[in-house]
C-alpha cells in the first residue's frame, strides 16, 4: 500500500488569513469569534456571533477579471490552496498536471451570491440577475477554480457531507493516490457560510449559542458558526520523496461510516465505527493515539455523544488521552471544519504544542475526559486522529502520525 | 387566552404535529416522555410561535428536561408581554 504525506498547508481562518497565523492562534489559545458584521440589531433573535474572517480584501489576491467569477467560498479556498502549494513546492508540469487530483469539500458552497441573487429576485423585484450568478454558486466553483489557476488536470470535483465534508474529501484523496489513479492532490474544504439566510436557518434548528461555543463544558447551549479553508498537498511518498518535498506529516488512515438513524441526532455506534475504521486503515492501536481533534461543537448532544464514543473505542486508554476542540477559536466552519482542525493536528505534532478547549466553564457529568481547558498545554504528539460528525449521520475520522 | 385555551392549543398542537394521542399528553411529561424526537420537537416549537405569534427562548425550549406544564408557562409568559407591550 503507497504511503501517504502531507507536504504542503494553508488556510484562511477568523484567526488570520494563512496556515501560520491560524496556527498561532490556536496555539495561543485565542478566539476569533466575535459579533457578525454585517448584520444588523433585530435581525437574529440573540446572539449574533461568529467566527468571521476579518479584514480580507480580495482585490489584494485577484485580479479583476478572476475575481469577477469569484464567490467569497472560491476566493477562501483559492488563498489557501495556492499557500499550500507554494510550501510544499510542487509544480504542476508535464505528466503531474494529469496526475494530480483536486478535492474540495464545501457543506453549502456560493452562499453570498446565492443570497443576494434572491434578495435581488424577491425583496427588490429586480428582473435582472448578474450573468455570472452560476459560475459562482455551483458547488464546484472552488475545485474548479483551483485546477485553472494552477493548470491541474486530473480529476477534480467537490465533495459534500456538510460537517464531514472536509475529512470525507481527504479520504477520497487518500484513495485515490493509494489506487494508483493519481500521485498527488489539493485537498481540503472551504465555507462561506456567514450570511443572513444561512443564520436564520441555523437559529430556527435552536442549536446556535448566544453566548459563545463551550465544548465538553458545563453550560454549554450550541455551536458558533466559523468560515474560511483549508487547503492541503497530499503525495505518495517516494512522489514526494523524489521531489525532495519537505514532509510535514503522515496521511496515516481514513475512516468513514454512517448512521442510518436520525437526520440530526449523533449516534455513538455510528461514529465508534468511522473511528474504528481510521485506526484499523492507519494500523494503529487505540493505545498509539495521543491527541484526538474532536468534533466538539459544543451542542449538548454531539459533546456528550463524542465523550461516549472515545470511551468505547479507546477504553482505559481514553482516561490518558489529550483532547481538544477548537471549534472555539475558528468557530464551526461547517465542510471547512476538518480542513481546519487538520492545521491544528499539524501544529500540535510539529510543535509539541495542545491547543486548548476554549470557554470551559467546567465539567459536566457528561464528559469526563481531559479536554485542555482554556489553556494550551506542551504534549508531545506522534500519533492523533480528527473526527468529523455530520448531519445526516455521516461521520469520518483522519488519522495522522508524525513522520 | 385562558389557562386552559392555551393549554388546549399546545396540546393539540403537539399531538398533531408529533402525530400522538392527545389523550397521552398531560403538562407533567416531557416531549421525550411522550417520544417525540428532537427534530419533531423543534417543529412542535416552531408551530406554537406560529399560532400564538410569539417567540420562545431556546432556554424555553428544553425537550430532554422540560415538561409540556414548562412550555405553556413559556408561552403564557410571552404572551403576556405581547399584551404589554403591544
Amino acid at each position: 500500500m503507497r504511503r501517504l504525506v502531507i507536504t504542503g498547508m494553508g488556510a484562511i481562518s477568523a484567526l488570520g488569513h494563512d496556515a501560520a497565523s491560524t496556527w498561532k492562534g490556536m496555539a495561543e489559545g485565542r478566539s476569533g469569534i466575535g459579533p457578525i458584521h454585517h448584520i444588523l440589531p433585530g435581525q437574529l433573535r440573540n446572539g449574533g456571533i461568529a467566527a468571521e474572517v476579518v479584514d480580507f480584501d480580495p482585490t489584494q489576491h485577484f485580479d479583476e477579471s478572476r475575481l469577477n467569477q469569484l464567490d467569497v467560498v472560491s476566493q477562501y479556498a483559492l488563498v489557501a490552496a495556492r499557500e499550500a502549494i507554494e510550501q510544499s513546492g510542487i509544480t504542476f508540469e508535464g505528466e503531474t498536471a494529469a496526475r494530480t487530483a483536486v478535492v474540495v469539500g464545501t457543506g453549502v458552497g456560493g452562499e453570498t451570491t446565492r443570497d443576494e441573487q434572491y434578495e435581488k429576485l424577491y425583496g427588490e423585484h429586480a428582473g435582472r440577475f448578474h450573468p455570472l450568478g452560476i459560475i459562482r454558486m455551483m458547488m464546484n466553483a472552488p475545485a474548479s477554480q483551483i485546477s485553472m489557476v494552477h493548470g491541474i488536470t486530473g480529476p477534480a470535483f467537490a465533495l459534500a457531507s456538510a460537517c464531514s465534508s472536509s475529512n470525507h474529501a481527504f479520504a477520497q484523496a487518500a484513495m485515490m493516490i493509494r489506487s494508483g489513479l493519481v500521485d498527488a492532490a489539493v485537498v481540503g474544504g472551504t465555507e462561506a457560510c456567514i450570511t443572513l439566510g444561512t443564520l436564520r436557518s441555523w437559529e430556527a434548528m435552536r442549536v446556535l449559542a448566544p453566548d459563545t461555543c463551550r465544548p465538553f463544558s458545563s453550560g454549554r447551549r450550541g455551536i458558533v458558526l466559523g468560515e474560511g479553508a483549508g487547503m492541503f498537498v497530499v503525495e505518495a511518498l517516494e512522489h514526494a520523496q523524489a521531489r525532495g518535498a519537505t514532509i510535514l506529516a503522515e496521511l496515516a488512515g481514513t475512516g468513514m461510516s454512517s448512521d442510518a438513524g436520525d437526520i440530526a441526532a449523533p449516534s455513538e455506534i455510528g461514529a465508534s465505527a468511522a473511528v474504528t475504521a481510521a485506526l484499523r486503515d492507519a494500523r494503529m492501536a487505540p493505545e498509539d493515539v495521543d491527541y484526538i481533534n474532536a468534533h466538539g461543537t459544543g451542542t449538548v448532544a454531539n459533546d456528550s455523544t463524542e465523550t461516549r464514543t472515545i470511551h468505547r473505542v479507546f477504553g482505559a486508554h481514553a482516561r490518558e488521552l489529550v483532547i481538544s476542540s477548537t471549534k472555539p477559536m475558528h468557530g464551526h466552519a461547517l465542510g471547512a471544519a476538518g480542513a481546519l482542525e487538520l492545521i491544528a493536528v499539524l501544529g500540535a505534532m510539529r510543535e509539541g504544542i495542545v491547543p486548548p478547549t476554549l470557554g470551559y466553564l467546567g465539567p459536566d457529568p457528561a464528559c469526563d475526559l481531559d479536554y485542555v481547558p482554556n489553556e494550551p498545554r506542551r504534549v508531545k504528539v506522534d500519533a492523533a486522529i480528527s473526527n468529523s460528525f455530520a448531519f445526516g449521520g455521516l461521520n469520518a475520522v483522519v488519522a495522522l502520525r508524525k513522520f | 387566552m385562558s389557562n386552559e385555551q392555551v393549554q388546549q392549543a399546545t396540546f393539540d398542537i403537539i399531538a398533531k404535529q408529533a402525530k400522538i394521542d392527545i389523550a397521552t399528553i398531560t403538562p407533567e411529561s416531557t416531549l421525550k416522555d411522550l417520544g417525540v424526537a428532537s427534530l419533531d420537537a423543534i417543529e412542535v416549537v416552531f408551530d406554537l410561535e406560529e399560532h400564538f405569534d410569539i417567540q420562545l427562548p431556546n432556554e424555553d425550549a428544553d425537550f430532554e428536561n422540560g415538561t409540556i406544564g414548562d412550555l405553556i408557562k413559556a408561552i403564557e409568559r410571552q404572551l403576556a408581554a405581547k399584551n404589554t407591550t403591544g
